[in-house]
């Protein structure tokens, strides 16, 4: 069994080597002798899938799709997965109508085969025609028109067949045959000769041989004219096309780094703004701030100052024994302002004064105002009696009552609720219950 | 020179694409391994009958 695996190792490295060799003559278009040793390279080793596929691929550059078709097929089925040969067949059948084209070309290659040895060969020309427009790369049919072109003795469209399948197959043997043929009956045959003749003739020159070449001409004066124009065309083009673009590049080069430099300039000076602008922000905070602080502090000295203007003006009232209006200004004056030791004492002893008797002076004038007819008058007057004295039924009732004559129910009614709530044995609670309809 | 009737008999037909098929089926795929090993197995059947 070992032998038989050596004998499988050496199949195997003998296909690979014909493999390698069909491989190179296809890299130089001899698809001839590239088939040849690939079907050598499977006789060895049929699962050499590379081998199996390049084969395909030949068949397919020549024309033969069915061929090809039936290597690719075989193959993919030899080797399931990492196969190109499934990419060549998807390829293939994938666009729609392809194998329909192809199958009808081979068809008429066919018929014209058929026609041709059955003695019509002008049928079988037109046939081979239509086949090689629509496919060009089919080496039999150009074949078949080149061998029924030399029947008829057209070599230059024979010629143009086989120059056609030499581009496709370099080392055709028969197409090779055939164009020698052409060659020699058209005359090519000997000019090719003779030129292969002076490449490669030897014969010893003397000292005076100048060699000439076959296109030296003397220079008239006129053509000497038309080549120094020719040369500064030339220059000019060659300064067009060689020196230019690369100036050009160099100045997008040097626009490009100077775009590059302003950007960053760009780029520092959007720094330094946005930097100013984050302490403008912190300035303009720092300002609000202090302006806000600096209003509070005026704001609160005012007040100070303005409480201190109303105890002189109460002190002054007092001075005049004028007491109503002394219990009027202590009504806005604000004691918790003074802070002074001397002046506490003067506040303290005025406010007493005005919790005794101030609030009664306040009452009256409220009720002078409101028998006065001046509800409004009656009102702060009674209501600011209330803040020096609240506890007080009877201020509260007044009041009460102005709302009433005012016909502003829902305050009256208010007051009213406070005083039966408050003070429910009082005389003043039981008008106010009067005035309810309890 | 050519010999167009001799030349002619030469060209085959092209497969065409609804016979890829049969042609498949009819492919020989015989290879190297194949046949030696058909070689090992005859010998050894012949070694058996001599015994």
């Amino acid at each position: 069994m070992s032998r038989f695996t050596d004998y499988t190792e050496k199949c195997r490295r003998i296909s690979n080597s014909f493999y390698n060799a069909g491989l190179e003559k296809a890299r130089i278009r001899d698809l001839t002798g590239a088939s040849q040793c690939l079907k050598r390279s499977l006789q060895f080793d049929k699962y050499n899938t590379d081998a199996r596929n390049l084969l395909g691929l030949i068949y397919y550059e020549i024309g033969e799709t069915a061929e090809a078709l039936v290597q690719w097929v075989i193959s993919s089925n030899l080797q399931q997965d990492h196969n190109r040969a499934t990419y060549y067949l998807h390829e293939l059948q994938g666009k729609p109508g392809r194998l329909e084209d192809e199958s009808v070309h081979i068809r008429r290659y066919n018929q014209a085969l058929m026609q041709a040895q059955n003695d019509n060969p002008d049928l079988a020309i037109l046939q081979l025609q239509r086949v090689v427009d629509h496919k060009p790369n089919y080496i039999k049919a150009h074949m078949l028109l080149a061998l029924l072109y030399l029947e008829k003795a057209d070599y230059t469209k024979a010629g143009k067949s086989l120059y056609q399948v030499l581009q496709i197959d370099k080392n055709h043997p028969k197409a090779s045959w055939y164009m020698s043929v052409v060659k020699k009956n058209t005359g090519r045959a000997d000019i090719e000769r003779r030129r292969l003749k002076n490449a490669f003739s030897h014969h010893q020159m003397e000292d005076d041989d100048i060699i000439l070449p076959p296109s030296y001409k003397e220079n008239t004066g006129w053509q000497m004219v038309l080549h120094i124009i020719a040369g500064f065309a030339i220059g000019a083009a060659a300064i067009f096309f060689l020196v230019m673009p690369s100036r050009e590049a160099q100045l997008h080069e040097e626009h490009n780094q100077e775009l590059n430099r302003v950007l960053e300039q760009v780029n520092q000076k959007n720094m330094e703004i946005d930097r100013l602008e984050n302490q403008e922000a912190v300035v303009q905070d720092a300002r609000d701030d202090a302006e806000t602080r600096l209003q509070g502090m005026i704001q609160e000295h005012a007040g100070v100052l303005a409480q201190y203007q109303t105890l002189v003006r109460i002190l002054q009232a007092y001075k005049n024994e004028d007491f109503p209006t002394a219990a009027e200004l202590y009504t806005g004056f604000d004691a918790s302002l003074i802070d002074e030791e001397t002046m506490m004492a003067i506040v303290t002893e005025i406010r007493t004064d005005m919790e005794e008797r101030g609030w009664q002076v306040l009452a009256d004038q409220g009720s002078q105002a409101e028998a006065a007819g001046d509800h409004e008058l009656a009102l702060t007057y009674f209501r600011n009696s209330l803040n020096i004295r609240g506890d007080n039924p009877q201020v509260m009732l007044d009041m009460a009552m102005v709302y009433k004559a005012m016909e502003d129910e829902e305050k009256a009614n208010e007051l009213f609720g406070q005083i039966i709530l408050n003070y429910p044995n009082t005389e003043q609670a039981a008008q106010a219950r009067t005035e309810r309809g309890y | 020179m050519i010999n167009f009737e001799e030349e002619l008999k030469q060209f085959k037909p092209s497969l065409e694409v609804e016979k890829i098929e049969d042609a498949i089926v009819d492919s020989d795929l015989t290879d190297m391994a194949d046949i030696m090993m058909n070689l090992i197995k005859e010998g050894s059947e012949s070694k058996k009958r001599n015994e």
